[in-house]
């Protein structure tokens, strides 16, 4: 070592900067990711908020604080899964393996639901099924004289069914992502064997996608019991309470600290699913099918069942995609959501205030509180959009290059850690951190700045997905033999680099916008009226009755959102391998 | 015995087999052998029963199977007969003694039947020590073993292999043709094999179909289709190295060997192609009597002897010979023709009387 100071030298010259770039990114993710969530936790365990605890968790309260609330999100959480599950495995399977009519329409109807916020099939669910038990209007079913039972108006039934709604398509993509890549020639194989159907697909294809099975049903679970939307629309009317929505009614009667206990216990539920799902896989060997010739893939028939499995398919793609939307877009036309379709005004879109209609609300174009949340949303998704690829190209190059060691290592997990938070524990967590002064820096609740910070830092594991994807693309052989034709770095990050990166971080972009645009869950408890967004809004609308306003508002952002969206598969010229053919 | 009638198939107005009969005895080894997009594939998936043909029958000894003029066919699982795939197929999620019992545990045997029978192919294709391994965990060498242990265990009649050795690398590929052909023998069962490698068909086979566009070429024994091709296709096709085509046509006093008016003793009236095995011509440093001049391109030792090709325009010939002189690429080799072709083809393709 004594004998080669240069080259020492040399290589702790070299290995500096790459110092300074980890602990840069790390200490920038801690604050916006580890920091809340550690602060959240500490909150807890002051001398004046510990009873908080003993409250919520053994208490004469904590029944109602916990225990009820915990069991009708585990109940949600599995329910949700285990019908995601049957849904979108069925749709995957029948649009991967089988030769039914239209598969290419299926398989694209199927990924549009988790396209549609929750809280937009939820407010059509209510416009469809509300009957008078809360009061306000009734929904279009009672208006056609049906009566609607309460159970299937409010409370568990439908908060099942929305969310299974939105969420099967996640299901769907998993699912069928992994049915895919199995060949079909492992299928002829047991045909050759003389199992039956049946015994071919209990003993052959469900263990072959088990892990993709197990992986969707911890997502869908994870979603379930961290949606706040969907309960809070369709079931708090009538007392039904999730831990998220009895989070969030702790929080806005600011008993902050059984909040943030509460919080602490949603995540670790979620988280543990999680984490148990992932176990579940890990455990068992890789199926990655060993393939040949490919391209042969010959599809089961479905013979005379196939025009009835294909019209369940369309059913179920129809009523969770097109029914939800021409609802919502019906109901805002519509002075009287028990008629849906009929005496349709442009009051609630363009009217000016009368004080007969809605307590003088204006049209969703002419209300300044709505111009000015649209403004608000817009501008947030656009900076979270650009901060987040920033971030996220930093911390994707950042693992790039330095792939080992301690820091990498954190940076690696701290960066996953929001998948495993609900959003609205995460609003929590930020309320925690920045709800009062920092030394010399103001509160930051309220302003732009925190929506922004929380938005950012609450996608920091999509926009790092992004930034790996970009730089794989880019980086190693590409820009290397760019580099042997002798051109220069600034040459080849104009003829190369930004060339190829560009799709994919514009792309990436685009999603983390829809994701912000739509996001009701995160926001949800950072929402003050200095800082409206478009979906708490519509939230609010929606709570006090204002349904037209709500459906107006939520169809802004759908529309924005499937055009974003649309436009990002676009660029990314998505490859969806279970589509072809 | 396996017979062949009529049998087409089309996919969507494409018709990959256009009516091919033929019949092997049983035992036979028959190779299934032609360029990619032929039709063996599909031959062998309608021989499996995986496919059901457009048209014509197949029979397994004398038993019908398949009959495409009336649109019905036996499944796969009751034509006594097994598939070993190019990709292998086996079940990723079961252990190489899962993946040979469960055909087993399909067809009913006992248990304690089950055990032997697996034990006893594992011990037969020498990897009875992976039993407890997954398919991913072994190499594509042995997991071709067990995809084949797997299709003897039910002891099937009709053995059948569609390229199963393209995936593997040259050394190993060498071994397996081996390999299986002892496991031809063990089994005595007839067995079909599809390949587009014409020497593992020369070197395996007992019968070989040589495939083009859908149809069969020339139907024969290694040794027919070497000693007498009956086609163009075949000649250039068939053979290591295949034998040589040159176009000839009336010339005056003889015959012009690809634009070269040479002595020759036969007469054309039009255009052909001759063909000469690359043992029947000979190579010099120096133009003589019957000579054509080409550019050197390559000089490979073969077994002992030397394999000098040379190519002038789209003619490409290859001599082998026992001793040639020294030539460096720039060179020019003067290929020597004998006055008497191998044979002689129509431009065609066709044989000439």
């Amino acid at each position: 070592m004594a004998g080669t100071p240069s080259l020492a030298s040399s290589s702790r010259f070299a290995s500096s900067p790459g110092l300074a770039l980890k602990i840069g990114v790390l200490a920038v993710i801690g604050l916006l990711i580890a920091g809340p969530l550690l602060r959240i936790l500490f909150e807890t365990l002051m001398p004046d908020a510990i009873a908080a605890w003993s409250d919520v968790v053994a208490s004469p309260l904590s029944r109602n604080l916990l225990w009820v609330p915990l069991r009708n999100t585990l109940i949600l959480g599995f329910g949700v899964a285990a019908g995601c599950v049957l849904i979108g495995g069925f749709l995957a399977w029948l649009v991967v393996m089988t030769d039914v009519p239209f598969r290419r329409t299926i398989g694209l109807l199927a990924t549009l639901p988790f396209m549609i916020p929750s809280f937009a099939t939820a407010l059509a669910w209510g416009s469809l099924f509300r009957n008078g038990r809360v009061g306000g209007q009734t929904g279009f079913l009672e208006g056609l004289g049906l009566s609607i039972p309460d159970w299937l108006s409010w409370g568990m039934v439908p908060t099942l069914i929305v969310l299974i709604a939105h969420y099967y398509s996640l299901a769907f993509t998993v699912i069928a992502a992994a049915l895919a890549t199995v060949n079909s020639d492992i299928v002829e194989a047991a045909q050759m064997s003389g199992a039956r159907r049946g015994r071919i697909f209990l003993g052959i294809i469900l263990p072959v996608s088990m892990p993709a099975i197990v992986s969707a049903a911890s997502l869908t679970f994870a979603g379930a019991v961290s949606n706040f939307a969907a309960p809070a629309l369709l079931g708090l009317p009538v007392r039904m309470q999730t831990m998220a929505t009895r989070l969030f009614g702790m929080i806005e009667i600011g008993q902050t600290a059984r909040g943030y206990v509460i919080a602490i216990l949603l995540i670790a539920v979620s988280a543990f699913f999680l984490w148990f799902g992932n176990k579940v896989i890990s455990g068992r060997r890789s199926f990655a099918t060993i393939t040949g010739k490919g391209g042969r893939t010959k599809r089961f028939e479905l013979g005379g069942a196939r025009y009835p499995l294909f019209a369940a398919a369309a059913l179920i793609c129809l009523v969770t995609t097109v029914v939800p939307i021409v609802i919502l877009i019906a109901s805002s036309l519509a002075p009287s959501s028990s008629a849906l379709f009929s005496d349709w005004t442009l009051h609630y879109w363009t009217g000016a205030s009368t004080p007969s209609i809605a307590q003088g609300q204006a049209g969703v174009f002419y209300n300044p509180f709505i111009v000015s949340a649209t403004t608000t949303t817009v501008a947030l998704g656009l900076t979270v959009a650009v901060a987040g690829s920033i971030l996220g190209l930093m911390v994707a190059f950042t693992l790039a290059t330095h792939r080992t060691g301690m820091l990498s290592a954190a940076i690696n997990q701290i960066s996953f850690l929001p998948l495993l938070v609900p959003g609205i524990a995460f609003g929590a967590a930020y309320i925690a951190l920045f709800g009062a002064p920092i030394g010399p820096f103001p509160a930051l609740y309220g302003s732009f700045t925190l929506l922004v910070i929380a938005g950012t830092a609450y996608l920091v594991p999509f926009s790092v997905q992004t930034g790996r994807a970009v730089i794989q693309q880019v980086s190693g052989d590409l820009d290397e033999s760019a580099r042997l034709t002798g051109a220069g770095f600034l040459r080849r990050m104009g003829a190369i680099t930004v060339p190829l990166a560009s799709r994919g971080l514009a792309a990436g972009a685009l999603i983390i916008f829809v994701k912000i645009m739509r996001d009701l869950s995160l926001v949800v408890l950072l929402f003050t009226p200095t800082t409206p967004v478009l979906s708490v809004l519509a939230y609010r609308y929606a709570s006090e009755g204002f349904t037209q306003f709500a459906n107006a508002i939520t169809v802004v952002i759908l529309v924005v959102s499937i055009a974003a969206t649309l436009l990002a598969n676009r660029l990314q010229a998505k490859s969806q391998p279970w589509l072809k053919n | 015995m396996i017979t062949i009638s009529n049998l087409s198939k089309s996919f969507a107005g494409f018709d990959a087999v256009r009516s091919v009969s033929l019949e092997v005895p049983e035992g036979a080894f028959l190779v299934l052998v032609g360029p990619s997009g032929c039709g063996k594939s599909t031959m062998l998936r309608m021989l499996a029963g995986l496919e059901k043909p457009t048209a014509g029958t197949i029979a397994f000894g004398g038993k019908t199977v398949s009959d495409g003029d009336r649109g019905w066919m036996i499944e796969p699982a009751r034509r006594d007969a097994g598939l070993v795939f190019q990709s292998y197929a086996l079940w990723p999620h079961m252990t190489v003694a899962g993946n040979v019992e469960w055909p087993l545990e399909v067809a009913r045997m006992p248990p304690a039947e089950r055990k032997a029978r697996v034990a006893e192919v594992l011990r037969l294709l020498g990897i009875e020590q992976l039993a407890g391994r997954y398919p991913n965990e072994i190499s594509g060498g042995q997991q071709q073993r067990v995809a084949i242990a797997r299709m003897i265990a039910p002891k099937p009649r009709i053995l059948l292999f569609d390229e199963p050795l393209s995936n593997l690398d040259a050394k190993l590929r060498v071994e397996m043709r081996t390999e299986l052909l002892r496991i031809h023998r063990a089994t005595g069962a007839t067995s079909i094999y599809v390949t587009h490698d014409q020497v593992e068909a020369m070197t395996m086979a007992t019968h070989v179909a040589v495939l083009r566009n859908g149809g069969v070429e020339q139907f024969g024994t290694p040794e027919e289709l070497l000693a007498t091709p009956r086609t163009a296709f075949v000649a250039t096709f068939v053979g290591t190295p295949p034998a040589n085509l040159i176009p000839v046509g009336p010339a005056d006093g003889g015959v012009a060997f690809a634009g070269q008016p040479l002595a020759a003793d036969f007469a054309l009236a039009g255009p052909a192609q001759a063909m000469y095995r690359p043992e029947s011509l000979a190579v010099a440093a120096e133009p003589g009597p019957r000579s054509l001049a080409l550019d050197f391109a390559e000089a490979t030792p073969v077994a002992g002897r030397i394999m000098v090709t040379g190519i002038k325009g789209a003619l490409r010939l290859t001599a082998v010979v026992d001793r040639a002189p020294k030539f460096a690429p720039g060179d020019t080799v003067h290929f020597v023709i004998p006055a008497k072709p191998d044979a002689l083809f129509t431009p065609e393709g066709e044989i000439m009387a």
